[in-house]
């Protein structure tokens, strides 16, 4: 990696922002709808401090907390997941299908930097996505912030690797834009309604719970409501995320095609 | 002249597809040098090859003294690359794309002056989705140019541009050459081989036909030229006395001869001895279509 290529990953970083900036419905989709969800979930299910208690098939539903409370951390898990699942995936198999990828080889980009760029830029996203989730949470229905900030700043960012890692062997499997799409939404919807940032895993029936509970989406809910609800950091859980990181990741890279 | 491109016996197949068929050329420094040849010939799919964009499954190659097998990222930094259907995120404006790419090059040209160059100044702030297929291709060419090349490749440049864009696009190549950047031309049109290019391989179904000037290819085929004119004079069995003349035939007035080589000077200098002065004296030279359809026996698929 010489100073050349660092210096073409900040260009090409910054370039990805102007798009993503000029690109209305990318914004909507990535940062409106977890957002939303997370306050319809919140108003839905209320922020009393007696609902932390509910029980259900023996577990506690609320994992102790009241249901806004609950749905504001998972909700911050949902953005990684629709991150890595959708955008990422999506932007690069349209740019293979267009032949971006190919303009871009020729000019003597290296992979790790259209990779890199598009972590940077799903990273960057997300942080902008939390921030405006924490702020609406805690002055539209006084959500509890995180106890451990460290904690759960680590869990996201494992997270971030997992879900980038998942997001790139998809990428790397999937044709065309349209099968990220199609593919990204079917994943990103399943996930979402098994892992506790839908319904609470307590709610669901034991093998939905089970199944869920082998997927990565409830690993990271878990890994980061764990150290924001004061319960120390999960390491079987972050284990888990690195697992996925690393069972993705590598085949993603391996499979990598710039056309 | 020194080769800067050396081709061996270069193959490639795409499971039972031959696409390459041991192709082998050389190309000097400083010419334009074309591969001209239909659609699905392996133009495209050898270009890539030299530039190791895309792995060959034999013969030897050599650009610049690299090998585009092993040595693919430092040629990259030497050749310039317009390729056929590739693109740009659609809201990329035109500077930035320039700019953008200027950050991979070991020696990047001045954006500026490249933007100036390539007519590009006034679209500087204009995204690629809204460029016309004759803007995208200058902006294209500009790219090809960010890292200073010594040999450009160009991949069909002028596929889908109206005919005057074309004939602008055959000035941009004429001044690439001028500027002393070698030029490897890929295309299927004829008149824009004939018109652009030093040499020319001619390939036709992942073969090299024929190596030769536009004029050597057309003079090796031996196709006639014909003289046509129109004349009073019953009798003109004289002309059929010059050597170059191979028959005459006439209706009306209307006068067709056909003929090889300096067919139309010696028929001219008969004439005017013969005190007859046509005005509407020409010839119809034979061009590297009619030399390429003689070679390959059929015509171009669109």
């Amino acid at each position: 990696m010489s100073s050349r290529e660092l210096h073409g990953y900040v260009a090409m970083s910054r370039a990805e922002l102007r798009l993503f900036r000029r690109e209305p419905f990318s914004i909507v989709f990535v940062l409106a709808f977890p957002l939303m969800m997370m306050m319809l979930l919140a108003a839905v299910f209320g922020n009393d401090p007696e609902s932390a208690d509910d029980i259900e098939n023996g577990m506690l539903i609320w994992r102790g907390v009241t249901p806004a409370d609950y749905y504001t951390a998972a909700s911050v898990a949902a953005v990684i997941a629709a991150l890595g699942l959708l955008t990422l995936p999506v932007n690069l198999a349209g740019y293979r299908e267009r032949g971006i990828l190919r303009r871009m080889r020729a000019s003597s980009v290296p992979a790790w930097v259209v990779v890199a760029a598009q972590l940077t830029l799903a990273v960057i996203t997300f942080l902008a996505g939390a921030l405006v989730m924490a702020v609406v949470a805690r002055f539209g229905y006084d959500a509890t912030m995180p106890d451990d900030v460290i904690g759960v700043v680590v869990a996201l960012l494992v997270g971030a690797l997992a879900f980038g890692s998942i997001g790139l062997l998809l990428a790397a499997l999937v044709r065309g834009s349209r099968a990220a799409q199609g593919i990204g939404l079917m994943l990103f919807f399943s996930l979402w309604l098994i892992s506790g940032t839908a319904p609470p895993r307590a709610v669901l029936p034991s093998t939905v719970r089970d199944i869920g509970g082998l997927l990565p989406l409830s690993h990271l809910v878990t890994a980061i409501q764990d150290p924001w609800f004061g319960a120390g950091w999960s390491f079987d859980h972050l284990a888990a995320l690195v697992a996925y990181a690393i069972g993705a990741g590598i085949p993603a890279l391996y499979f990598f095609r710039w056309d | 002249m020194t080769a800067v491109i050396d081709v061996a016996a270069l193959h490639k197949t795409y499971g039972d597809t031959v696409a390459v068929d041991d192709v082998s050329f050389t190309v000097e420094a400083g010419e334009i040098f074309g591969i001209l040849g239909p659609n699905g010939a392996g133009k495209t799919t050898t270009v890539e090859c030299v530039q190791g964009l895309r792995d060959a499954d034999g013969g030897a190659m050599r650009v610049l003294g690299l090998d585009p097998a092993t040595q693919a990222a430092e040629l990259r930094q030497h050749i310039g690359s317009q390729l056929q259907d590739s693109a740009l995120p659609g809201r990329m404006r035109v500077a930035e794309a320039v700019e953008l790419f200027a950050a991979f090059a070991r020696h990047p040209a001045d954006t500026d002056e490249l933007l100036a160059r390539w007519r590009l100044d006034e679209l500087r702030n204009h995204a690629f989705d809204s460029l016309s297929g004759g803007q995208r291709q200058r902006l294209f060419i500009a790219l090809a140019f960010v890292n200073a090349p010594e040999v450009v490749f160009l991949d069909e440049l002028t596929q889908g541009l109206d005919p005057q864009a074309r004939r602008a696009t055959w000035d941009l190549i004429h001044e690439i050459r001028d500027g002393g950047t070698t030029v490897v031309l890929v295309t299927h049109f004829m008149d824009e081989a004939e018109q652009l290019c030093d040499r020319l391989a001619v390939v036709d179904r992942g073969r090299v036909i024929a190596i030769d000037t536009p004029q050597g290819l057309i003079d090796g085929v031996g196709l006639s030229s014909v003289v046509r004119f129109t004349a009073t004079e019953r009798d003109l069995s004289w002309l059929e006395r010059i050597d170059a003349v191979e028959s005459i035939s006439r209706r009306g007035e209307a006068v067709e001869i056909r003929g090889t080589g300096p067919v139309l000077a010696l028929v001219a200098s008969e004439l005017v001895a013969h005190g007859i002065v046509p005005l509407d004296l020409r010839v119809e030279r034979p061009t590297v279509e009619d030399a390429f359809l003689q070679l390959t026996g059929r015509t171009v698929r669109e």
